[in-house]
């Protein structure tokens, strides 16, 4: 088996786990604050915490021994980027790597500071709208394919509109999006 | 208080607890990027959203010949988590019995839910659950979008109370 066999298929036990993992414990990562706001119950918010905590205290461990590479969390180098999201982040990144070979032109250069703050704006605009939505619905996208196993109909159309949602961005969206910033 | 008309989250008890999956969750995901490899984007051991839309690219790539975006390791590897997370929560289900058919309310809702969740979340790399990954990681983005995702949800109960008031 070679190498892309190896890794497809951590990806697909990674899933198997958490899918197993996430319908035992009914996790969901919007319905901890939902639930405390609503009926002061703690036990969901607990998981997001510990989550919050687990991530924060194994990312620090793995980095002074020198097992995670650190790097920016979005895209790799020479990627193909068609998307403003993905041109926005991609002079973010370099700006904060230093690294300004793939920079290409001067006038390039110098909205990096006000990339930034838009990628910033854009990330708590995004969350809110995601945390909105993620409410209206009944709960976050993990939640969302433990529900529509479970036999949720309506889980299955909000998992119809996740995968339709793709092909719609890149081929009418981001276009669109480019076209008006342009 | 009155009950509310949202999803139940639990229709029996739950018999892992949850800050129980959020400690395996988290030593999974940063053991797996570590031990595997999965860098080019960091933080990317788990994400709906990214893998779908990476997933979603590199078929339509595969069928079409066009060049949507992916991210570097998804030109490595097919990155099925999602069908994974199905799979496992599927098996789990039927294991316990827990499968019941419910009742369709609002089906255009979801769908648009899910239409915005993604679109969103393409825009700015994450669901709900790598945007709480990325802010375990440090990052100010990440950190930012969970404020704003905190400050979305708050705002989400306060719609259900009024539309609860109202009904």
């Amino acid at each position: 088996m070679t190498e892309a066999w190896w890794l497809s298929l951590g990806f697909l036990g990674i899933g198997v786990l958490i899918g197993f993992l996430a319908q035992r414990a009914r996790m969901c990562f919007v319905a901890g604050f939902r639930d405390y706001l609503l009926v002061r119950d703690t036990e969901l918010l607990l998981g997001l915490f510990s989550f919050l905590a687990t991530v924060w205290l194994a990312t620090s461990l793995a980095y002074a021994l020198g097992l995670l590479r650190q790097g920016m969390p979005e895209y790799g180098e020479l990627e193909v980027r068609t998307s403003v999201a993905g041109q926005a982040w991609s002079r973010v990144r370099l700006a904060n790597l230093r690294d300004l070979r793939l920079l290409g032109t001067a006038e390039q250069a110098v909205p990096l500071a006000s990339l930034a703050n838009r990628f910033l704006y854009a990330s708590l605009a995004g969350g809110w709208l995601i945390g909105l939505v993620s409410v209206l619905a009944g709960g976050c996208v993990l939640r969302q394919h433990v529900l529509a196993v479970q036999g949720s109909r309506g889980a299955w159309l909000y998992l119809a509109g996740f995968y339709a949602a793709v092909p719609l961005y890149y081929l009418l969206l981001a276009r669109l999006l480019t076209w008006v910033y342009q | 208080m009155k009950a509310f008309t949202i999803t139940p989250t639990r229709a029996r008890p739950r018999t892992l607890k949850p800050w129980l999956f959020g400690v395996i969750a988290g030593v999974l995901f940063v053991a797996a990027e570590a031990l595997l490899g999965i860098y080019p984007p960091s933080a990317y051991a788990f994400c709906l959203a990214c893998h779908v839309r990476d997933l979603v690219n590199t078929a339509w790539n595969a069928l079409f010949g066009s060049a949507l975006e992916t991210t570097l390791i998804a030109k490595r590897a097919l990155l099925l988590t999602s069908p994974g997370v199905l799979l496992g929560a599927f098996a789990t289900a039927a294991l316990y019995r827990e499968r019941r058919r419910q009742p369709l309310e609002r089906p255009i809702l979801y769908f648009l839910a899910g239409l915005t969740v993604m679109t969103v979340g393409i825009v700015i790399f994450g669901c709900p659950t790598r945007i709480v990954l990325r802010a375990g990681y440090g990052e100010v983005y990440g950190i930012a979008a969970l404020g704003g995702m905190l400050a979305g949800i708050f705002c989400g109960t306060l719609l259900l109370r009024l539309r609860n008031r109202g009904a």
